[in-house]
């Protein structure tokens, strides 16, 4: 209880506001890196992300047998198109399990290519398995995939919206929702991620993820009266923190388990990861500064 | 301490008792600890069918040996045949005692019995998977409702039994088949629909007419007058419905089947009929053979009635076999060949192999997720009590959800566990919010806290919720098990576990 009376006139307390505002320019700063580096990202690659063959079409090979992946990749560069091989590996024993080859060359002529390299018959069902996607199909699957996080985040918006009710609070939720989803995006780009369809359903568990403490911090401010502004925001924040530590380290641990077994829940996993890790600088810093300001401004008139 | 547990506890453990019920109940009993394996297919013009065996039933014993696993079966049965002579072999169900007489091994498949009601998906059970358009052509949604039709109908005519096809569609409005065929390898699939339905009915070596609009006109379905179940036999194997329906020609075919049948004979052992029998195939394999009565000699008749039997343990299961052998006969003759060439547009297979590992790693993930949770948790609040309770919500949410999904028999697939890892998380935030309001605010009642820890949780929910909404249409619904899971999950978060869990805390912190 002492702690929460005497946040008010702690250090922390009279340092953030004085430079709450200020803070603010860490966010904006970043912000702009992001909407630079994914300009000029679009621009070179007339996308979004680097896709991998779930999205773009092609063919990825999981061949059950002792292989190895840098020879392989290195003999095979020439004749399979965009060419990228994985090893998959028993969590404890380490020992190889399989490899997955993934290009953009059509099911047929990879096998026939992967056959004359292996020296051996790839059967399908037994010692390997082939993943085919059409072009076609790849092209409007992907349109489709950003449809649905652009309509998600409309839709999310307008929940705010009604539950608010006013205008620069919600915009603040859906501010830093937005630089959530920015930042994770140009940081996965960055690290040269290839992106998978269910990546991009890691972006959507995002948004539920981010906007959990926004919505928290927005309610403990503006609709309780009990204590001052810092110690509300204060109390939110460690209730806030609290939840997405959980969340950060559940992830990280699913992830170091299933890291050497699925490409794609490690993907999911690791996007998380990143979009956590900006979700707690979007909360605390974009979302509290924004409302601060909104709330002392308020409280002057 | 008050030791009455609220309403909404008491309706937490009723559900969760359901969803156990609903995860273990299966279709022969409590099969955790059953022994034996169970037959999933069988040939139905076997000897073993004849003498009573029938899909569904466990098989414990064979010649008084023990059988437990897939393992013990295959050995017994390799052992055994092929052999020279008739030999003998005593299969043991659970109720009943089957003993053939034969060289070959029965025509049967089996598979280990099942221990719990959750299906799932192709990505962990193995199998393969195809997203299939037609080639040159966009298809409306009754076109799509149709060939959904033909080919499921025409994979029962092939004997394929774990399967699903189901018509499935995009944002854009592109309509799309896909199959799922568990076991299957992708060649198996490929080849399955290439078949575009040739049907042709034979009377010794002539071709008296073919499926589709040119040969028949019209056949009759629906309709008590000229088709339906006839009569209901009991026999020694059980019972036999027998089904007719009439089928119209065009004259053209009327005339060419007069011509052939104006050349037979009349049958040397049934004098009702004629001695060669019309045989129906469907892609060349022979699918049934009726008796042309010997009324029908030479004579043009645009109207022929097909008759056909189905057979089954009980009353009810002849008629149904018989009603579903209707149906699908009909439906080749009527659909004919597919007036569209089939095009795969998504091909995928999972060796089963790997889905054994994957489920156990994704175990492992789960339980040191909560592991990492449960940390935090005891850290934060240093309060056994509260972290149990905690502990004990969120593994009663993954309870539910997998007791909804088995009830809706929803095949759990990658997506889906993504969604249940998703939910826990959430749950555990509003969980963790629930804590908090509870610590706070001390001047107002236990009540109101709660109240307002809800709003909160309120909020989140109706986010999450709207936010996951379009993932059910994008992209074929193939990542539409992410949203199903998640939306059950919050859904019963919201509804059930979470109010629950307001009252624990309550009694906790009173």
């Amino acid at each position: 209880m002492e702690q929460e009376e005497n946040i008010e006139q702690s250090k922390f307390g009279r340092f953030h506001n004085k430079n709450y505002k200020l803070l603010l320019l860490i966010p904006i700063l970043l912000l702009l890196f992001s909407l630079i580096y994914m300009g000029i990202f679009y621009y070179k690659n007339q996308d979004f992300i680097y896709k991998d063959v779930s999205l773009t079409g092609g063919t990825s090979v999981t061949i059950y047998e002792k292989v190895d992946i840098f020879d392989l990749e290195l003999a095979l560069s020439e004749k399979l198109e965009e060419i990228n091989t994985r090893e998959i590996y028993d969590l404890i024993s380490k020992e190889q399990k399989a490899v997955i080859v993934e290009t953009k060359t059509n099911g047929d002529k990879t096998k026939e290519i992967l056959e004359e390299y292996l020296g051996y018959e790839l059967i399908n069902g037994k010692n390997s398995s082939f993943e085919i996607t059409g072009s076609a199909l790849s092209e409007s699957f992907y349109k489709q995939l950003l449809i649905a996080i652009l309509f998600a985040f409309i839709f999310m918006a307008i929940v705010v919206f009604i539950i608010f009710r006013t205008f620069i609070p919600s915009a603040a939720v859906i501010i830093s929702a937005f630089a959530d989803i920015l930042m994770t995006l140009t940081l996965v780009n960055i690290l040269g991620m290839k992106m998978s369809s269910a990546g991009i359903v890691a972006f959507l568990m995002l948004i539920g993820y981010s906007v959990d403490t926004d919505i928290l911090l927005t309610t403990r401010i503006l609709k309780r009266h009990e204590g001052s502004l810092n110690e509300r925001i204060f109390k939110a924040f460690k209730t806030g923190v609290t939840m997405t530590l959980t969340s950060l380290l559940a992830v990280i641990f699913a992830l170091i388990v299933v890291k050497s077994f699925s490409a794609i829940l490690s993907q999911i996993f690791i996007i998380l990861v990143i979009g956590l890790g900006f979700d707690l600088l979007n909360t605390w810093i974009t979302n509290v500064s924004i409302l601060k300001w909104y709330v002392k401004k308020k409280n002057e008139n | 301490m008050k030791t009455k547990l609220t309403w909404k506890i008491w309706l937490l453990i009723i559900i969760i008792a359901l969803s156990l019920l609903s995860i273990f109940i299966t279709s022969s009993g409590i099969a955790f600890f059953q022994k034996g394996v169970l037959v999933t297919n069988i040939e139905s013009n076997s000897i073993a069918f004849e003498q009573g065996l029938r899909q569904g039933q466990i098989i414990t014993e064979i010649d008084g040996q023990e059988i437990i696993s897939i393992e013990d079966f295959s050995r017994i049965i390799q052992e055994k045949f092929p052999s020279d002579e008739s030999i003998k072999t005593i299969f043991k169900t659970k109720n009943s005692e089957i003993i053939l007489f034969s060289k070959q091994a029965p025509e049967i498949i089996v598979s280990e019995i099942p221990k719990t009601n959750i299906k799932m998906g192709l990505d962990l059970a193995g199998g393969s998977r195809a997203l299939v358009q037609a080639q040159d052509k966009k298809l409306s949604s009754t076109e799509i409702n149709d060939l959904v039709d033909v080919i499921s109908n025409r994979l029962n005519v092939y004997g394929i039994a774990d399967m699903n096809v189901r018509p499935v569609s995009d944002l854009t409005g592109n309509h799309f088949m896909l199959i799922e065929i568990a076991g299957a390898t992708p060649g198996d699939l490929e080849e399955l629909i290439s078949k575009q339905g040739k049907f042709e009915a034979k009377i010794g070596n002539e071709t008296a007419f073919i499926g589709g609009e040119k040969d028949i006109t019209s056949v009759c379905r629906n309709d008590a007058t000229c088709a339906g179940i006839e009569s209901c036999q009991k026999s020694e194997a059980g019972y036999f419905c027998n089904f007719r329906f009439v089928i119209y020609l065009s004259e053209e075919a009327a005339n060419r089947h007069a011509e052939i049948t104006g050349k037979l004979d009349i049958n040397k052992n049934n004098s009702a009929y004629l001695s060669e029998k019309l045989d129906l195939y469907l892609d060349d394999s022979l699918v049934d053979s009726l008796f042309i009565g010997e009324g029908l000699k030479g004579r043009v008749t645009t109207q022929i009635q097909i008759s056909g039997s189905g057979s089954g343990e009980a009353e009810d299961d002849a008629y149904n076999n018989a009603k579903e052998s209707m149906h699908k006969l009909q439906t080749i003759l009527i659909t004919g060949s597919l007036p569209y060439k089939l095009e795969i547009v998504k091909l995928d297979t999972i060796s089963p192999i790997l889905g054994k590992q994957f489920i156990k790693s994704i175990f492992l993930a789960g339980l040191a997720a909560l592991f990492a949770v449960s940390i935090i948790i005891f850290f934060r609040y240093k309060k056994f009590k509260s972290s149990i309770a905690l502990l004990i919500t969120s593994i009663s949410e993954i309870i539910i959800i997998l007791g909804i999904a088995s009830f809706i028999e929803w095949n759990l697939d990658l997506p889906s566990i993504a969604g249940i890892l998703a939910t826990i998380g959430t749950g555990i935030d509003s969980q963790i919010i629930v804590l908090d309001e509870a610590r706070q605010g001390k001047l107002l009642s236990i009540k109101q806290r709660m109240k307002r820890a809800f709003s909160i949780i309120l909020g989140a929910y109706f986010t999450a919720l709207v936010a996951l909404l379009p993932l059910l249409w994008a992209g074929a619904g193939l990542l539409k098990g992410f949203a199903i899971t998640t939306i059950i999950g919050i859904t019963i978060g919201v509804l059930i576990t979470r109010p629950a869990f307001t009252d624990m805390v309550r009694r906790i912190e009173d």
